[in-house]
């Protein structure tokens, strides 16, 4: 049976039920590889499936999944989501958008097609980590690895959308552990890309062994308050661990610190802060959100003042405005809000400008899930990197942490850089930002 | 849930294939959760997981794959794929399955799929809800939660195995959000066991919500916290999370094997201060991390990690003991059949002490008492790790002045295991999930109360 009759059996009985529904399906294949001195040490293929559908009747909703798509299976499906929203309160805002369209993305933009032998991927695999475990003081590379990754998701729905996207991501990964006497260091870099022949190896093992290396003489700095730059990677963490105060599901669940700010200067005046889902080159692309609407680019803060919220088609009935395009849910969970692909804005700052006088470099933060509060803002990481004066690395940094506040930081910037970068995964574009006052334990 | 002709058509063709060892992993789980947002129900989602694991091991390599289809001509494809390049003369073929059925030591009671209670559960999340705002008109908002999972599992190996497993966990979770129109601040409480629904018998609505709302009126009130290096008293019961993140992560042969962690060579050595025993034990009765069998078949046991300061045992699946030539401790674990298994903890503990609480407050000139923690990472090769103070005080000459918040304590597991001065004794547990390699796995951590002597909390007062 295709997916599409699949639908159709499933949004059918639904309808027979006197609710409506829309159905997602998720497929996935992958490959992942991880090599350990100079023989392969795992070997992982996947195929799976998964079938989530949300019904609401009467105002409520439901929701229920299955991996399995045996006909008892999917038939449980369908009563599962009834009977779950039958324990639910009214919802005056979710339903299911009237939106009878087609949609499909582009298969030679998102999973262009490449001819590529296994071997050669298994190759790239043990090059990677044997040309790492040969280097200088290195001990070994207990973490790498090569991923191949094909999704596609379907969406239909009740009332008539049918939605389609493909998407391939190929991804390699190195931590080495470099030695020297008693002391030691471990750090590594990534790299994805469309097309597996595009990933680096060279960049990836240079970079990862500049990196452990700059790092086996670090040694915590004195408390106190120093100006921060944070990496492409840390600082995309940094404002991902904080996205909540953009959503609008977090708003009208009566959580975010921003829900009553919206039009109000929050940050610095020169802070530009967007969501760019059509932005091809980054793998955050999407064409369609969760409920089959088109995206589109939303300014999320204008010169320092918060632009909006972003939205599903719920949130935005219950603020009385339109959706964002913003909504996100997967087969197992229910319709919530997310950003799709973040890009500050570009500031005036030259580099030179931007790296003057003293400032710490951060390039790990670590306790991202556990030392973040989205609600108060509050922060307190483990961090680590470098102590640098106009623009040259002073010292290896280590064994500290960085706290403080990450509303009150968006008011403390001291200068915005001219130029963009991407975090490895390709998840979010940003400038960097140099931050003043901020708190460092060492 | 896998037919025996099928589970047995499919290992012979690894060993056709020259495979060393082949295992099939059947998973068959059931899932709900209820949701609640302050006084009405959010959701109420459930769904069935369903799946595959071929594990494939030639010499030390692991060749891993899973399917949501338990079709013969799926299951083989998957083993001819797995083992294209490493194909070897034959193996003898697998005579027959010797089936072992395993005691239930923590049978449920109340199962999902029997009843899935969601009035029981809504009625007590809501319980909680009023609790909470009945203990401050500052309490704004209210999160609540109750998950259940009953995991069917089933095994077939090359060695002629054949067992199976269930598995109920349960957990309910509550978060209090306060508010004083300026700033917000959280506090939590949560349960959790190898149980069905049975949960409840243990839990209190009252108790639940005034804990949640308790910890949010504090931190709403707490000041920056003073940083530097200083001593530290950590809470009992989930304060156990630092041996957990600090110390157990690097006792399990995934690393170790590696050498990718700082312990890999030091069974037998002085690991610890002599205050310090710890253990991992898989078969503490209904408690989260329990288990009656590993994900490879094997029963689970007590393992003690560290007797007296001296490191005594490593945490050991099938390929860690093939690559150390440790014994299997029953601690080879995975979240689904997505995963392949690895060494991973089960209920990990301090033992308890002889100290006092208020010994080990009055002993500090100027500290932290962290009463809870929140979670935290570790890097198994340098032992490098941080945790985060969810509840915490500051404490100059012997009292405890005031609460502080986002406070953050970082150290290496060798350093912070030298530095525990003082045990309690007020052990007690509590329930967790911890992630690393083979998934998100059930856990428990546990401790007494214990004195840190020099660990460096990062504030910023």
């Amino acid at each position: 049976m295709t997916h599409q009759q699949h639908a159709s059996q499933i949004l059918e009985q639904v309808k027979a039920a006197g609710a409506t529904g829309d159905l997602i399906i998720d497929q996935g294949r992958s490959l992942s590889l991880k090599a350990r001195e100079g023989a392969l040490e795992e070997y992982k293929v996947s195929s799976s499936q998964v079938l989530g559908l949300r019904v609401i009747k009467d105002g409520k909703v439901g929701t229920a999944y299955s991996e399995a798509t045996d006909s008892e299976a999917l038939k449980s499906l369908v009563e599962q989501a009834l009977l779950n929203a039958s324990f639910a309160a009214v919802d005056g805002h979710e339903s299911i958008l009237a939106n009878a369209v087609k949609l499909h993305t582009e298969d030679a933009l998102l999973c262009p097609a490449e001819d590529i032998a296994i071997d050669e991927q298994i190759d790239f695999a043990l090059t990677l980590e044997r040309s790492l475990a040969t280097r200088s003081k290195v001990k070994n590379v207990p973490y790498n690895g090569v991923q191949d990754n094909t999704g596609e998701r379907h969406i239909f729905s009740s009332a008539g959308l049918s939605a389609y996207s493909k998407s391939r991501m190929c991804a390699a990964y190195a931590y080495a552990l470099v030695e020297e006497g008693e002391k030691n260091a471990m750090d590594g870099v990534g790299q994805a890309a469309r097309l597996f022949r595009d990933l680096d190896l060279s960049q990836i093992v240079e970079q990862t062994h500049e990196n452990c290396l700059g790092l086996l003489d670090g040694t915590p700095v004195a408390s106190g308050h120093y100006d921060v730059i944070f990496d492409a990677e840390t600082q995309v963490q940094l404002f991902q661990t904080f996205a909540m105060m953009f959503s609008g599901k977090s708003a009208k669940d009566g959580v975010n610190p921003m829900r009553e700010k919206v039009g109000q200067l929050i940050a610095d005046s020169r802070l530009n802060v967007f969501d760019k889902p059509q932005n091809s080159l980054g793998f955050g692309y999407a064409l369609f959100d969760s409920e089959g609407t088109q995206t589109q680019s939303t300014p999320l803060i204008v010169d320092g003042h918060l632009s909006t919220l972003i939205h599903n088609s719920a949130t935005a009935s219950f603020f009385e405005i339109k959706t964002t395009g913003h909504a996100t849910r997967g087969p197992k969970s229910t319709m919530g809000v997310a950003l799709h692909q973040l890009e500050i804005g570009k500031g005036q700052t030259q580099v030179k400008e931007l790296l003057k006088g003293e400032y710490l470099l951060l390039t790990d933060l670590t306790g991202l899930h556990s030392g973040a509060n989205a609600i108060s803002g509050n922060f307190s990481f483990g961090a680590s990197g470098y102590l640098c004066e106009h623009g040259e690395r002073v010292r290896a940094v280590r064994g500290i942490t960085v706290a403080g506040n990450f509303y009150e930081m968006l008011r403390k910037i001291a200068l915005i850089g001219d130029q963009q970068f991407w975090n490895w995964e390709k998840s979010a574009l940003m400038p960097h930002i140099r931050f003043e006052d901020i708190a460092i334990s060492g | 849930m896998l037919n025996t002709s099928v589970a047995q058509a499919v290992i012979d063709h690894a060993l056709s294939l020259g495979a060393d060892f082949a295992e099939l992993f059947v998973e068959r789980s059931q899932t709900n959760l209820v949701s609640t947002l302050s006084s009405h129900v959010q959701s109420v989602q459930s769904g069935i997981d369903f799946g595959v694991g071929v594990r494939l091991v030639y010499g030390n390599k692991v060749l891993y794959g899973y399917t949501n289809r338990a079709e013969q001509a799926e299951l083989k494809g998957i083993v001819s794929k797995l083992a294209a390049k490493d194909r070897r003369d034959p193996r003898a073929s697998l005579t027959n399955f010797d089936y072992r059925r395993v005691e239930d030591k923590h049978a449920a009671t109340r199962i999902l799929s029997v009843d899935p209670e969601v009035d029981n559960k809504v009625a007590f999340l809501l319980a909680t809800d009023k609790a909470a705002r009945a203990a401050s008109n500052m309490i704004s908002q209210t999160r609540g939660s109750c998950s259940q999972v009953e995991q069917r599992i089933e095994l077939f190996n090359s060695e002629g195995l054949h067992t199976g497993d269930v598995r109920n966990y349960t957990r309910a979770f509550l978060v209090a959000i306060a508010s004083d129109g300026s700033e917000q601040a959280t506090g939590s409480w949560n349960d959790g066991g190898l149980m069905g629904w049975e949960l409840i018998e243990r839990m209190n609505s009252e108790a639940a919500g005034k804990e949640a709302s308790r910890q949010a009126l504090v931190n709403l009130s707490a000041k920056p916290c003073p940083s530097g290096r200083m001593p530290v008293v950590l809470g009992n019961g989930f304060g156990g999370v630092i041996f957990h993140e600090a110390c157990g992560h690097l006792l399990e042969t995934t690393s170790v094997a590696k050498k990718a962690s700082v312990f890999h060579d030091k069974l037998g050595e002085m690991i610890a201060n002599p205050v310090v025993n710890a253990v991992d034990d898989g078969t503490l009765h209904k408690e989260r991390g329990s288990i009656n069998i590993d994900d490879e078949g094997l029963d689970t046991q007590r393992t003690q990690l560290i007797k007296e300061g001296k490191l005594t045992s490593f945490l050991v699946d099938r390929i860690g003991a093939q690559q150390t030539g440790y014994a299997r401790t029953g601690s080879g674990r995975r979240e689904s059949y997505k995963y392949a298994p690895a060494s991973r903890m089960r209920n990990t503990f301090i033992e308890s002490g002889t100290s006092e609480l208020d010994e080990m407050i009055g002993s500090m000139d100027r500290g932290i008492y962290a009463a809870h923690m929140g979670g935290g990472s570790v890097q198994p090769g340098t032992g490098e790790f941080n945790f985060a103070v969810t509840e915490g005080y500051y404490v100059e000459k012997g009292k405890i002045l005031y609460p502080v918040k986002a406070a953050t304590l970082i150290s290496t597991g060798p350093k912070v295991l030298k530095e525990i001065s003082m045990v309690g004794r007020d052990f007690a547990l509590a329930s967790g999930t911890c992630g690393s390699v083979s998934g998100s796995i059930p856990t428990t951590v546990g401790q007494a109360t214990l004195k840190v002597d020099d660990i460096l909390v990062g504030g910023n007062a």
